[in-house]
């Protein structure tokens, strides 16, 4: 299967929802979950996560800190705030609706039944 | 809630209030904790590194985003933008060569201009807390006379409580002799508590006093002016005391006016102050300034404190009032008008206001196209650059950020050019400071680079780079993203594209009206050059002094006059010689009223208005003014034989058309509403008139048909003559030869003017010369923009159409056919532009017609001309782009896109 990009304004969500399953997180645990989870299709650059962690900690929904990695190194990592939970309900229901209206567009036995 | 949050987290971290999180340690982590994975599936250590970054993406990029969004822009930030546009400068050199140009030139212009409004009206007078002194300005019934009489000063000053101090003071001209120099230079006599009120304390000596007032002719003392004291008084503190000869008597010199100190009014820097206990004595006892009718005073008055404005005019309202019932003759309905101090008690305000801000106008008109045309410049490269400004910003950078850089690109040139336009400016005004204007009036012409006017270059700059930055940075940043993937022309572009034509035409029709002036001013000045003047100039010069301020009575004077005639018609240089107390063109000509004897007495309203000159036998034969009938003056014309008249052709056809005036008898001045020749007291007095000489120029460039009344000197002494002579060699010599003259009679006597008549004649001609100038100056750079604009749009009109041009001329279009194409666009925007521009000056150029010596304001010649000049270079504009037009290869254009 192909690579795609990060579809636009959905790596907030991705993260907001692994910190909220994984607890706290470095940003390469963050980075290495998100490309498994979505089964090595996404062509995620990893650095990319880092401005989006800058924004999420400046809005409030997440928390970093620093701590030690499993071997023994110094790491910064993140976990989900009351904030970041109650925004990550509020995005997790948005895109329910607008994935669920793309797939009844794309439902097969639809087409021209209208 | 959000937002704020966000935006107080990054306000702390700018501020490094918030602890630094380290991104470079981040960073670091993740590369190795990515590679120890990779090596743990079986790679080798540095296959592993290589992947690892690979996999994280560019590091540079995204910790510049980290940081921008991180913090609020740095110092670093800005720092970077500003390398980045100096690259983008050095790119295109040509566009930042003209930016500058323009730029520079349109800011310097309208700075130096700004600095003369800035020494006119707004630098206050050089006294203490300048704000609290005003004007006073008398009004009355009949029209606005700005000036008091000394009683009546003295009674508003004793009873207007509402000030702390009123002062009074006069100018008028002198004649001082120190170290063996005699010089015409100017004086105010002040009231004795002239230097008190204003607060201004000598850097030498000791200010003049109330005490040196306070008797008439009792206080011989004078206060110099700094610049007198450093250049005939050597700075020497040992001045004060000395004697110093002025119009034939001697005064003490007691003190030292302070630098910078020169007086209250702009327009008028003396180089004295007398008391003006001592006006009798100076003036010579004219005029009377005891005269409750005589309004001889300006008058300056110090607001008490905590009074306002308001409060002091109703206050002068009730002191007038009572002025008016107890003179009700000489003060009938009088009012008391305050004004800012410094321009002739406000007279001149407006005058100046309006000139300064003609200029002002002009230049920042000028600026503007220059704007414009930098931001249709922009604008074109806005569109050229829509794809690079698509890929930033999907690569996440804020749009605020590009906006930031293009603005940044604008300032670094708005800035560049603000700093060479201020030179230029510092330039245009020590220029101005140098020159001194043929005015007889001590000018104040120092224009301070102050403060103010640095801060007007510097609020200009940012100006202008907002001007003609702003639009098409928002506009290049507003990319269609859509539009772009498509790469069909999208509103905006066409928008855009609406917008340059449209300043386009406005650049047109701006220079259109700049060079019509500019025509109209040079076309009056060429005139001037071949007009008949009723006189000839070529080896003509004049002389003048006074023998009133150095004290002859009239009966020596006369002996003088004579003597001094003689002497120099004895010179060897000097073909002809003669005296007059006025000579053309002079705004000092003496007019009065004037009739035949027979028509007189019915029709007294209507009776013409004519120069009045007084003249030596041999003067019409001095300036080469042709005597079309009868005879010149001779020595028998005197006092004691009957009053005789030269009068010129236009007066003699008025009073008898088709007869001959000679003969005739001629009524001059006493007439209702109107005041009589100076030199009689009262009455009229009737000429017989013995010669007709030719029509001249006498008072202006612009008189037509003026009618000229000459008299015999002998027979209306004035002591205030010019000696006009006529030499074959060198004008120069002769000027020296005759001031030797003048010299032999008396070593005193003071020498006014003493010049070529060319020279002369220059002084009338100086504001039109200085209009042309200025509108000859802006009309070519006007021009010079708008061509340049032209051919911005034309090639960019070329270069987008090449694929259009191209299947044209693959279908067979004729090389005309292209011409006509690309010339059709060009010459609609130049025919609409030339169009408004000519209904524009037509508008405009009727404000000009006092300067135009009679040249009509819609002169064809002017329009004609300007009109193909402009077209043509416009056209020219447009024939760079349509020449590269006409080289289209088809298949190329075609396969391009």
């Amino acid at each position: 299967m192909a690579q795609t990009d990060v579809p636009a304004g959905t790596l907030t969500l991705m993260v907001l929802r692994t910190l909220d399953q994984m607890g706290s997180l470095h940003g390469y645990g963050i980075a290495r979950r998100i490309e498994q989870v979505s089964g090595d299709r996404l062509q995620l650059n990893q650095g990319t996560i880092y401005p989006a962690l800058l924004q999420l900690e400046q809005n409030g929904w997440i928390k970093g800190s620093w701590g030690v990695s499993e071997n023994n190194r110094r790491a910064r990592y993140y976990a989900i705030t009351r904030a970041g939970k109650r925004r990550l309900a509020v995005e997790e229901d948005r895109w329910r609706v607008a994935s669920e209206t793309i797939l009844r567009f794309l439902a097969p036995g639809d087409r021209g039944a209208s | 809630m959000t937002a704020l949050r966000a935006f107080v987290a990054r306000l702390l971290a700018t501020l490094g209030i918030e602890r630094v999180t380290d991104l470079d340690e981040e960073v670091r982590a993740h590369l190795e904790m990515q590679a120890q994975e990779l090596e743990r599936g079986g790679m080798t250590p540095e296959a592993a590194r290589t992947a690892a970054l690979k996999r994280f993406g560019a590091v540079e990029p995204m910790k510049n985003a980290y940081r921008d969004s991180r913090v609020f822009p740095s110092i670093e930030a800005i720092l970077r933008d500003i390398r980045y546009s100096a690259r983008m400068i050095r790119r295109g050199p040509g566009f930042a060569l003209m930016a500058l140009l323009t730029l520079a030139l349109g800011i310097g212009a309208t700075t130096a201009v700004f600095s003369l409004v800035n020494r006119a009206l707004l630098v206050p007078l050089p006294v203490e807390r300048p704000g609290e002194i005003v004007s006073l300005n008398r009004g009355s019934s009949h029209g606005g006379l700005n000036l008091f009489s000394y009683p009546n000063y003295i009674d508003l000053r004793d009873r207007a409580e509402v000030f702390s101090g009123l002062v009074a003071y006069r100018f008028t001209p002198i004649a001082a002799s120190a170290d063996g120099v005699n010089e015409r230079l100017w004086a105010y006599l002040v009231s004795g508590n002239y230097f008190d009120v204003l607060g201004v304390r000598p850097a030498v000596g000791r200010p003049i006093s109330e005490a040196d007032d306070a008797q008439r002719g009792a206080s011989p003392v004078a206060v110099v002016s700094f610049r007198y004291w450093q250049q005939r008084l050597g700075s020497d503190p040992g001045a004060i005391g000395r004697p110093l000869v002025v119009n034939g008597r001697t005064y003490t010199v007691i003190g030292v006016a302070p630098r910078g100190f020169f007086g209250t009014e702009i327009a008028s820097a003396p180089d004295f102050w007398f008391p003006l206990a001592m006006q009798p004595v100076i003036e010579n006892g004219s005029p009377k300034i005891d005269d409750r009718r005589a309004d001889t005073l300006w008058v300056l008055g110090r607001l008490a404190p905590g009074v306002g404005r308001a409060q002091a005019v109703a206050a002068l309202d009730g002191v007038a009032a009572g002025l008016s019932r107890e003179f009700p003759d000489v003060n009938e309905k009088m009012r008391v008008v305050l004004s800012p101090a410094g321009l002739f008690g406000g007279a001149m305000r407006g005058p100046v206001f309006g000139f300064a801000g003609l200029l002002l106008v002009i230049a920042g008109l000028v600026l503007l196209l220059a704007c414009v045309n930098l931001a249709n410049l922009l604008l074109a490269r806005a569109v050229d650059r829509r794809h690079e400004v698509a890929v930033r910003l999907s690569i996440g950078a804020g749009r605020i950020a590009l906006v930031r850089q293009l603005l940044i690109e604008s300032l670094m040139l708005s800035s560049a050019a603000g700093l060479a336009g201020l030179v230029l400016a510092w330039w245009l005004m020590r220029a101005a400071g140098a020159m001194r204007p043929p005015v007889d009036i001590p000018l104040v012409l120092d224009l301070p680079l102050d403060g103010r006017v640095l801060l007007f270059s510097v609020v200009l700059s940012l100006l202008t780079a907002v001007m003609f930055g702003l639009v098409p940075a928002l506009q290049a940043t507003k990319v269609d993203l859509a539009g772009v993937l498509k790469d069909s022309a999208s509103a905006t572009q066409r928008r855009s594209v609406a917008w340059r034509n449209g300043l386009i035409v406005v650049q047109v029709a701006v220079s259109l009206v700049l060079l019509t002036g500019a025509g109209l001013m040079w076309r009056a000045l060429e005139r001037t050059q071949t007009m008949a003047l009723g006189y000839s100039t070529k080896g003509a010069l004049e002389v003048s002094f006074n023998l009133r301020l150095q004290g002859y009575a009239p009966g020596v004077g006369r002996e003088m006059q004579r003597r001094l005639l003689d002497s120099i018609r004895a010179l060897p240089s000097i073909t002809d010689a003669a005296l007059a107390d006025v000579v053309p063109i002079d705004l000092h000509y003496s007019r009065t009223r004037v009739a035949a004897e027979e028509l007189a007495a019915e029709r007294e309203q209507r009776t013409p208005v004519a120069y009045v000159g007084r003249v030596t036998p041999g003067y019409f034969r001095t300036m080469g003014t042709r005597l079309e009938e009868g005879r010149d003056f001779t020595d028998a014309d005197d006092e004691g034989s009957p009053l005789v008249a030269i009068v010129n052709r236009s007066l003699a056809s008025r009073f008898w058309p088709g007869e001959s005036a000679l003969g005739r008898r001629l009524r001059l001045g006493g007439m209702a509403g109107f005041p009589i020749a100076s030199s009689y007291q009262g009455g009229s007095v009737v000429f017989q008139v013995v010669g007709i000489v030719e029509d001249g120029k006498y008072g202006g460039f612009s008189d037509e048909g003026a009618y000229a009344v000459f008299r015999p000197l002998a027979q209306a002494y004035s002591g205030s003559t010019s000696v006009v002579a006529r030499t074959g060699g060198d004008v120069g010599a002769a000027i020296a030869a005759v001031r030797g003259a003048v010299r032999e009679i008396d070593p005193n006597m003071p020498i006014g003017a003493a010049r070529s008549f060319d020279e002369r004649l220059s002084l009338p001609l100086l504001p039109a010369r200085v209009t042309a100038l200025a509108l000859a100056g802006f009309g070519a750079l006007a021009l010079v923009l708008s061509a340049i604009g032209l051919y911005g749009v034309m090639s960019y009109s070329v270069s987008s159409r090449t694929h259009e041009i191209g299947i044209r001329m693959t279908l067979g279009a004729q090389p005309g056919d292209v011409l006509r194409l690309i010339f059709g666009q060009g010459s609609r925007l130049i025919g609409i532009g030339v169009a408004a521009g000519v209904v524009l000056a037509v508008l405009v150029t009727r404000l000009m017609r006092a300067l135009l010596f009679g040249i009509s304001p819609t002169d064809p010649i002017t329009y004609v001309a300007v009109v193909v000049g402009l077209s043509a270079v416009a056209l020219f504009a447009c024939w760079i782009p349509a020449r590269r037009a006409l080289k289209t290869d088809p298949v190329e254009a075609l396969r391009v896109s």
